[in-house]
């Protein structure tokens, strides 16, 4: 089984309730101050109990300092690729690098319309978000002195000004499932973002890297250049060999596990509770480092010191 | 440079026409200041520094250019609002409309109501389509989904929300095209002259519909920077200029209009038209703000409009803002040395020679539109008028109803001091509607909400103090959470029995009783009271401890919302250490027996244990499950389980916590907007003992699944210390308090009424019951009687009368 070596990221997945904008702001600021690496909201244009999440992150950016902070994933149809790579690119910018794009297709279509966005079918959604990434990637090469011409079937680009490029090399993470959307994320994706209640099984887990790693292949490159995170929900205390259900300790290994024999290198927590956030942050995250770098460093062959 | 920011809800609504005074004076409006920025593309912090030195030196409102490659304003405004406190953040509605109305209307509530939004460039029509549709979005009075069927712009039901913090003004912004101007009179907050139609909002791949309305321009551009040009200087002028020398470098493309007089001409046409056609429509003229985007340069030399030395400038604007109603002037530059100057040279000169009182301008059509009969809103004080609520204002959302009943009230009131309640009480009362007093808003038979009427809501009111350390006395504001006060007295080692949910107010708790986690070893909440600050039926202001106003102070300790309005509270608290907390789990099969047993065991626990249990309906398939929650007054593990073990054993255990922690750890609820419907159903009573009639009779009442849950709290130990005389709370002999949530009235009443034989008396806090005879329970005589009397002195025409209304004696 593979392990493509990343280091690993720890965040949170924060409910961007609007009854109390300034809770969700505080549940990301102790994320950073629980040493997480990531802090992410979902994005639902269409749901008026949700603050906007293009909004919400601009304004966390700004009251953290060290923590990277992501759309979890950011709705496609209800928000243009060239206005969301401009967007991205200037919150990278204002953070110093520290924005991340995870994109999703869309899928509550019904919703989508009734916002005055345009329904597409799965397979159209999947084709739509390959050609947002090219516009993506396109406004965000500055460097080049060309204007921008794009003749997509869903999206078109005539001859805008590119730029601004973003500070660091955003990752785009999709929330994929479907064959067609895995091999999408091996082809054009920097990362993989899947969530854990929607997998029938960790069997799963695997079968999606070997799609994964196989367009990646298809496409000329690394299967590491993918990221593989994970959406994860559980909870600390209680017994019992269930996944994530139990002490901090029993989370950091079989965390561990899914990393070392899944290749997951990113674990997104979905809490809304400050005292769980900092139990991850602070037990489960160091933890699982620790494991993995001894499990690595074997492989490697490299004895680990004191052994 | 900013005593008073613009803002529709804090304005006081005037009636009649304008004068020709306040005509001369921007239509009433204070004067502002705002910049426009340019955020660069590859160094966006610059904007943000910019932003915050505008701040600093008082601008009222900050807006961002929209240039390609530049950086996204929408995300820059964002960033911004999170490191500003006070600067108005105007931002502009691209793209999708409704996505642009939650994202404003998230940013209204992120920065605490500092937004103001102008549409998209575009054709009037396109405008004003996208008007209806983000106002539609932030309608949330309206049940149905937005359906907005328009040639540009169209939504198929989507679900409205949320609701702003603020009435966030709509500002049009173009050029003096009439389409424009009779756009903003119809349907806008104001007109931003911005010339070119340049909107401070442009993305790509949003790019506005072809300007097909607008190519019929106007002659000569009037205000200052040509079309189709940025009207800022560049982001390559000179950061700093020297001084004394023409700071800005001038711009080729830059055309400053040299006659200050045809501008002026220019604008008066505009505003008459304006003027003409909000009359047109219904409006009053002075609800349409009229704003400017400005561009100059300081030089030595005088020169043409807006260029030369500070004093011409003010020569330049002040006959626009004395005579032309522009009362927010946005100064377009990046320069520094530019911002610097206008704020410290050119405003302070603006704002002196304009009337330092100024009447406000009119609340707009569309919050008038909402309004309710039998409210006289114009003769709202000044004071409150800024903070009020009416059915038309954003926040109307999130006061209207409370945290179990939904209402709609035609007037919140919001006082921030007690003075202000006491305007508020002195209005309210001329008033021929309701009247409701809120505190937390988790009233239950007090109704702190209504329909129509009118509310004081003391919510701001929520200082939290400690006033003397050996003593332990500190003062509390009634609009603090229960869960608020006992963080603030966990770092002293303290601690104040309330109730068991931290979201309580302290208004309607300590007026009435408090039967908290605490009960049987320190009493009720109002057994530690000392002393009140209390604002009377007339708006007079009095303190009653155990020597002043004593007789007062005996009825504000169970009967307090019938006398007035309590605007501090002083309480000796507690010493409280770390608390067991248990949540047991229990087969409630044998109701009858559980109860009974349950009951025994708390009357013959030590006082350092409270419980409460809670029985609701059984589901399908599984036995009817009790829950148990306890506090042990203790931080040792041994004492915890000895004191829990009997009541463990009131019935079979199926599941159990038990943790130990600091009290405010229990208490913590997170702040939530009150959005209930409907009513409450609820009957109460307190009980001296659970007998095996008064057990067996509840558990025939939750076997007939009537009642949504049935709950059951411990009281009697230090409560029962206190005679039933000393205060107005006269339920002293009583163990437990009993409540049941029910689904209909009539049901729960037939079923409950049949139960009366079995009570001592009633805690009215959970009683929903109006009959009559429910006072008397709740206030035996000679309690009653001496409750009347004092009614009669200090209410007599019964102006509180929203809980528990007991009628004034007869002369
Ligand atoms: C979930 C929940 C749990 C509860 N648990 C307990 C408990 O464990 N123990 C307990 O004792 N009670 C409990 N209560 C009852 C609670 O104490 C009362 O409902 C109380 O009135 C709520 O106070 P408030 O300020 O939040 O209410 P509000 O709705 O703001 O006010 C309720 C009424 O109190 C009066 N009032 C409010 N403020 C003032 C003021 N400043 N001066 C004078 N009168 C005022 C008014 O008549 C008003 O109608 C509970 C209620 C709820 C909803």
């Amino acid at each position: 089984m593979p392990d493509y070596g990343h280091d690993l990221l720890f965040g949170s997945f924060i409910t961007p309730s609007n009854a109390s904008p300034a809770q969700v702001v505080a549940l990301a600021q102790e994320s950073e101050a629980a040493g997480l690496d990531l802090a992410t909201f979902q994005d639902h244009p269409y749901q008026p109990a949700l603050l906007d999440t293009w909004t919400l992150l601009s304004y966390v950016a700004a009251r953290t300092e060290r923590i990277h902070l992501s759309g979890n994933v950011v709705n496609l149809p209800l928000r243009p690729p060239a206005t969301l790579a401009r967007a991205a690119a200037s919150l990278d910018l204002l953070s110093g690098g520290r924005f991340e794009l995870g994109l999703g297709a869309g899928g509550f279509w019904d919703a989508i319309e009734a916002m005055g966005g345009r329904r597409l079918t799965p397979g159209q959604a999947v084709d739509a978000l390959s050609e947002a990434i090219d516009v993506i990637r396109g406004v965000w090469d500055a460097g080049n002195r060309s204007l921008f011409r794009l003749e997509g079937t869903y999206y078109q680009v005539d001859g805008a000004k590119r730029g601004p490029a973003p500070a660091h090399d955003v990752g785009i993470w999709l929330g994929a499932y479907k064959p067609r959307m895995l091999r999408l994320t091996g082809a054009k994706a920097d990362g993989w973002l899947p969530s854990l209640p929607y997998l029938q099984s960790l069997d799963q887990i695997a079968e999606s890297n070997a799609i994964i790693d196989e367009a990646a292949a298809e496409a000329g490159r690394e299967p590491a250049a993918i990221r593989r995170l994970l959406n994860i929900t559980g909870r600390f205390g209680g017994s019992g060999d269930r996944l994530l259900s139990g002490p901090p300790a029993q989370w950091a290994e079989q965390l561990a596990v899914l990393a070392l024999e899944y290749g997951l290198s990113g674990y997104i927590l979905m809490a809304d509770e400050s005292a769980v956030i900092r139990t991850f942050g602070e037990e489960v995250a160091p933890a699982v480092r620790e494991l993995v770098a001894g499990e690595r460093a074997q492989r490697a062959g490299t004895p680990e010191a004191g052994r | 440079m900013s005593e008073m920011p613009e803002q529709p809800l804090s304005e006081q609504p005037t009636a009649g026409q304008p004068t020709a005074g306040q005509l001369a004076a921007g239509y009433g409006r204070p004067l502002r200041f705002g910049v426009l920025l340019t955020p660069g593309g590859e160094a966006p912090e610059a904007v943000v520094e910019r932003a915050l030195l505008a701040e600093e030196l008082g601008y009222d409102v900050v807006s961002l250019r929209d240039e390609p490659g530049g950086a996204d304003p929408w995300t820059a405004l964002s960033w911004i609002a999170a490191r500003t406190a006070r600067v108005r953040l105007l931002a502009g509605a691209a793209g999708n409309p409704a996505v642009a109305a939650r994202a404003a209307a998230a940013l209204d509530l992120l920065s605490d109501g500092r937004v103001e939004l102008t549409p998209a460039a575009g054709p009037p029509s396109a405008q004003g389509e996208a008007i209806d549709v983000v106002r539609g979005i932030w309608a949330t009075h309206e049940r149905a989904p937005l359906r907005y069927d328009g040639e540009h712009h169209r939504v198929a039901g989507a679900e409205r929300g949320p609701a702003p913090a603020h009435n966030i003004p709509i500002w049009v912004a173009g050029d003096t095209h009439p389409g424009v101007l009779r756009l903003a009179a119809a349907k806008a907050d104001g007109w931003l002259l911005a010339p070119g139609g340049e909107s401070t909002t442009q993305t790509p791949g949003t790019a506005a519909a072809p300007n097909d309305e607008l190519t019929a321009a106007p002659r000569h551009a009037p205000a200052v920077a040509p079309r189709n040009a940025p009207a800022a200087t560049p982001r390559n002028a000179p950061a700093v200029a020297p001084r004394n020398a023409p700071e800005v470098a001038p711009r080729d493309d830059l055309e400053v209009p040299r006659d200050a007089a045809a501008f002026r001409n220019e604008l008066a046409a505009a505003n008459a038209l304006i003027d003409e056609a909000a009359r047109a429509a219904g409006r009053d003229p002075r609800e349409i703000s009229r704003l400017a985007h400005l561009t100059g340069r300081f030089t030595a030399a005088p020169g043409g409009f807006l260029t030369g030395p500070p004093e011409q400038w003010v020569a330049d604007l002040l006959p626009l803002v004395r005579h032309e109603a522009l009362s927010t002037l946005i100064l377009a530059t990046d320069d520094p040395e530019t911002l610097r100057r206008f704020a410290t040279e050119v405003a302070p000169a603006l704002r002196a020679a304009l009337p330092t009182t100024r009447p406000g301008a009119p609340r707009s059509l569309f919050v008038r539109r909402q309004r309710r009969e039998g409210i006289d809103y114009d003769a709202i004080p000044a004071a409150l008028a800024a903070s009020a609520v009416e059915p038309g204002d954003a926040a109307f959302a999130r006061v209207r109803s409370t945290y179990l009943r939904g209402g709609s009230p035609g007037l919140v009131l919001r006082p921030g001091t007690p003075a202000e309640v006491g305007q508020a009480v002195r209005y309210a009362r001329t008033q021929p509607v309701k009247l409701a007093v809120r505190s937390g808003g988790h009233g239950i038979s007090g109704r702190s909400t209504n329909n129509g009427g009118i509310v004081i809501d003391v919510s701001r009111l929520n200082a939290i103090d400690v006033l003397d350390k050996d003593t332990r006395r500190i003062r509390v504001e009634p609009g603090a959470r229960w869960s608020e006060v006992a963080a603030a007295l966990a770092p002293h080692g303290w601690a104040l029995t309330s109730g068991d949910h931290g979201g309580v107010g302290v208004g309607g708790l300590a007026t009435s009783g408090g039967i908290g986690w605490f009960v049987r070893e320190h009493g009720l909440t109002i057994d530690h009271l000392r002393a009140v600050d209390l604002v009377l039926a007339d708006g007079s202001r009095v303190r009653a401890d155990e020597r002043e106003h004593a007789e007062l102070f005996w009825g504000v300790r169970g009967a307090g919302a019938n006398f007035g309005i309590v605007t501090a509270f002083e309480f000796e608290a507690d010493e409280v250490g770390d608390i067991g907390f248990a949540q047991l789990v229990v087969d409630a099969t044998d109701t009858a027996g559980f109860l009974q047993r349950w009951g025994a065991a708390m009357e013959a626990a030590p006082r350092d244990l409270t419980s409460s249990l809670i029985i609701g309906q059984a589901r399908p398939g599984q036995p009817l499950i009790g829950q148990i929650m306890a506090v042990v007054d203790s931080g040792d593990a041994g004492t915890i389980i000895e004191r829990l073990q009997p009541i463990a054993a009131a019935a079979p255990l199926l599941d159990h916590s038990i943790q130990i922690l600091p009290y405010e750890a229990i208490m913590h609820v997170p702040h939530a907007v009150h959005d209930a419907q409907g009513e409450p159903v609820t009957r109460s009573g307190l009980a001296d003992h659970l007998t095996p009639e008064l057990s067996a009779a509840a558990g025939r009442l939750v076997a007939s699944g009537r009642v949504y849950f049935f709950q059951v709290r411990s009281v009697g130990g230090a409560a029962s210390d206190v005679p039933p005389d000393a205060t107005a709370y006269a339920g002293r002999s009583a163990n437990f308090s009993l409540v049941a949530f029910g689904p209909g009235r009539r049901a729960l009443d037939e079923l409950w009424d049949g139960m009366l034989g079995h009570f001592s008396g009633q805690y009215i806090n959970f009683e929903t019951d109006r009959r009559p005879e429910r006072l008397l329970e709740a206030y035996p005589e000679p309690t009653l009687g001496r409750l009347r009397a004092l009614k009669r002195r200090y209410d007599p025409d019964n102006v509180f009368r929203d809980n528990f209304n007991i009628t004034p004696a007869e002369g």
